[in-house]
C-alpha cells in the first residue's frame, strides 16, 4: 500500500466546527447519506437509495400490550389506558406512532381495548391480535376492529415441529382460509410471518406472498392483505451480502419487488436474540420497509423487540424533523413503568436514570462549560433529562456541586456554590476513604443524604421534607 | 472575643486536623498545612459560620495563606458590617 496513500493535509482552524449541520443539538444527530448502496440479489445487482426515506411515510407501530405483554405479569386495565394515552402524545397529531394491538381472548382484553378507545385519540389505532383460526374473526368482528394480526408461521420449525401440518401446501392452504374469512368478515388481515428468517424463502414465503397478493387484488383497498415479518429469533442480519433467509435486505426487496407487496403495507417485527434488533429494524425502514413495530423500552418475548422510543429517535434522524412527536413522554412513560415495577436499567438508552450521567470529575468540569461535550443531543429540551453527574470518589466538590444543582434545578446566578456543599462532599469523600466503599453512590443516597445535611436548600428548593 | 487571627487559627487547626501552636501566618493552608480539596472548601464554610459572614466562592478560595486569609477574613467583615477584634 506504500506510495497509495491519499495525502490529507491539515485544515487549520483557529474557531471550532461543531459539525452542527450533522449534530444540531436541538435534535438527535440526523442521519445523512451519501449515494445508494448496491446489494447482489440472485447474482445481479440491485440498488438501494436510502435518500428516499426522506420522502416515504415510515411509521411505528407498538405491540407493548401483545409481545411486550408476553415478557411480564399482566398489566392492569388502568395501566393499559394510561399507557396507550401516553403513546398517543408521544405518537403526536400526525400518528408516527401509527397502530397498537391488543389480545382479545378475555373480558380484561375487550374492556380495557373500549376503555382506551373511549379516550378519543386518532392514533395509536388499536389492532387485534388472533391465531389463524377463522372462529376468532367472531372476536374481532365483535369488538368492531378494522384490522387484526394473525400467526401465519413460515419455517419449517413451525410449519412441521409446531403446528403439525402434513405439509407446506396443507399449512398454506389453511392460512389462506382464514385469511378468505377476514376478508369475508370485513377484517383486514395482517399475516404475521412468524420465523420468517429460518424459513424457506422462495419455496414458501414467497408463494404464500403471491398468493396472499392475488386474493387481496379481489378485496377492497383497505381489506388488502398487509405483511409482518416476524424475526422471530432474532437471526436477521442487516449485512450486505448476507445470504438468505436471514438477509434482511434480501427479504424486504423480493417481497416488495418481486411479490409487489407495498411497503406501506409490510411491517418489521425482530427480536434482540443478538443484539441487533434496533439496527435490524431501522434497516428494514432504509431498505423498503415502510412499518416498524416496536415495544416500549424493547419489553418482549425473551430478549425483547425494537425499543419504540430508539425507533422514535431514529425517526427523528432520518426525517431531521420532530414530526409532532412528544419525545418528552418517553420519560413520562419510563418513569411510569418503574412505578409500576417494571425496573429499567440505569443505562438504558434514553430512559434509564443514568443514561446522561458522567462519572469522571473531569466531565462534570467539561459539563459546566459547555454540555454538549457529553451530553448526545439537548436531554433536557427532549426528554426533560439535564445531563447529570454521578459521584464517586474521582467527583470531587465540583461533581458534588454540580449533582446538586442538576437536583435543585438551578441554573446560571441561582447556582449554589461548593461552600455550600461542603457537608455533601465530605461525607461523599468519607465513603471512599473512610468507609472503604467501591460502588458509585445512587442518586437516591445522594438524594436522601442532601436532606438531611442539607434541609434548609432542600426545602427551599424541593419542597417540605416528608 | 479572641482575634481574627486566634479565631481563624482555631478553625484551620479544627479542621486540618493541626495544632494551633504549629500553625503559623505565612503557612500555605495546601503545601504546609496538608489541606486537600475538600478540606479548602470545609475552610471557607467553617470560617463563614465562625464569622457570620457570606464570602465569594473563587475569591475565598484563591487565598492561600493563613496570613492571608486573616486579612481577607477581615476585610470581608469590614464590609459587610460585622465587628471583630483586630
Amino acid at each position: 500500500m506504500s506510495g497509495s496513500n491519499k495525502p490529507h493535509p491539515l485544515v487549520d482552524a483557529t474557531q471550532p466546527n461543531l459539525l452542527e449541520g450533522i449534530f444540531p443539538y436541538r435534535l438527535p444527530p440526523l442521519i445523512r447519506f451519501e449515494g445508494p448502496v448496491v446489494e447482489t440479489i440472485d447474482g445481479k445487482p440491485v440498488t438501494f437509495d436510502f435518500r428516499s426515506v426522506k420522502d416515504r411515510e415510515i411509521l411505528i407501530t407498538d405491540t407493548t400490550f401483545r409481545d411486550g405483554q408476553q415478557a411480564r405479569p399482566p398489566y392492569t386495565p388502568d395501566q393499559m389506558v394510561h399507557i396507550y394515552d401516553l403513546l398517543a402524545k408521544l405518537g403526536g397529531p400526525r400518528g408516527i406512532i401509527r397502530q397498537t394491538e391488543f389480545f382479545l381472548y378475555t373480558r380484561n382484553d375487550r374492556e380495557t381495548l373500549d376503555r382506551c378507545r373511549a379516550l378519543g385519540h386518532r392514533y395509536p389505532e388499536c389492532t387485534g391480535w388472533i391465531r389463524a383460526v377463522k372462529g376468532d374473526f367472531r372476536l374481532v368482528k365483535e369488538m368492531g376492529l378494522k384490522e387484526t394480526g394473525m400467526l401465519t408461521s413460515c419455517s419449517d420449525y413451525h410449519i412441521f415441529q409446531k403446528l403439525g401440518f402434513k405439509s407446506r401446501k396443507a399449512c398454506l392452504e389453511s392460512y389462506c382460509e382464514a385469511v378468505a374469512a377476514a376478508l369475508e368478515a370485513g377484517v383486514r388481515p395482517r399475516c404475521h410471518m412468524e420465523d420468517v428468517t429460518r424459513a424457506d424463502v422462495d419455496g414458501f414465503v414467497l408463494p404464500f406472498v403471491d398468493r396472499l397478493m392475488e386474493m387481496s387484488r379481489g378485496a377492497p383497498e383497505d381489506l388488502s392483505v398487509k405483511i409482518r415479518l416476524c424475526d422471530t429469533m432474532g437471526f436477521g442480519v442487516s449485512y450486505p451480502g448476507a445470504e438468505l433467509p436471514r438477509s434482511i435486505p434480501k427479504l424486504i426487496y423480493k417481497v416488495t419487488h418481486e411479490c409487489g407487496v407495498p411497503g406501506s403495507r409490510l411491517e418489521w417485527h425482530g427480536h434482540n436474540d443478538f443484539h441487533k434488533v434496533h439496527a435490524n429494524g431501522a434497516a428494514a425502514w432504509l431498505y423498503g420497509c415502510d412499518v416498524l413495530n416496536t415495544t416500549l423500552f424493547g419489553f418482549g418475548e425473551r430478549t425483547g423487540n425494537p425499543p419504540l422510543e430508539g425507533a422514535v429517535f431514529e425517526y427523528i434522524a432520518l426525517k431531521g424533523d420532530l414530526a409532532g412527536i412528544d419525545t418528552a413522554r418517553i420519560t413520562e412513560l419510563a418513569d411510569y413503568m418503574e412505578s409500576i415495577g417494571l425496573p429499567i436499567p440505569e443505562n438504558y438508552p434514553f430512559a434509564g436514570r443514568a443514561f446522561n450521567v458522567t462519572r469522571a470529575g473531569i466531565h462534570a468540569g467539561g459539563l459546566r462549560q459547555d454540555e454538549r461535550i457529553y451530553n448526545i443531543f439537548d436531554t433536557e429540551a427532549l426528554l426533560g433529562r439535564p445531563p447529570r453527574v454521578a459521584i464517586t470518589d474521582k467527583s470531587g466538590a465540583d461533581g458534588v456541586t454540580h449533582w446538586v444543582n442538576t437536583c435543585f434545578g438551578l441554573k446560571g446566578d441561582r447556582r449554589i456554590s461548593k461552600i455550600k456543599v461542603h457537608k455533601l462532599a465530605r461525607w461523599v469523600i468519607d465513603q471512599y476513604e473512610v468507609e472503604g466503599r467501591l460502588t458509585s453512590i445512587s442518586d437516591r443516597e445522594l438524594e436522601a443524604k442532601t436532606r438531611e445535611l442539607m434541609p434548609d436548600l432542600w426545602a427551599r428548593y424541593m419542597g417540605a421534607a416528608p | 472575643m479572641a482575634t481574627v487571627r486566634d479565631r481563624v487559627i482555631a478553625v484551620t487547626s479544627r479542621v486540618l486536623k493541626v495544632p494551633p501552636e504549629e500553625i503559623k501566618l505565612e503557612h500555605h493552608f495546601a503545601a504546609d498545612l496538608g489541606a486537600e480539596s475538600v478540606q479548602s472548601i470545609e475552610l471557607v464554610a467553617m470560617f463563614e459560620e465562625e464569622f457570620g459572614i457570606e464570602m465569594e466562592e473563587e475569591a475565598a478560595l484563591s487565598v492561600e495563606t493563613v496570613g492571608g486569609a486573616v486579612e481577607f477574613i477581615a476585610e470581608v467583615c469590614k464590609r459587610q458590617g460585622v465587628p471583630v477584634e483586630g
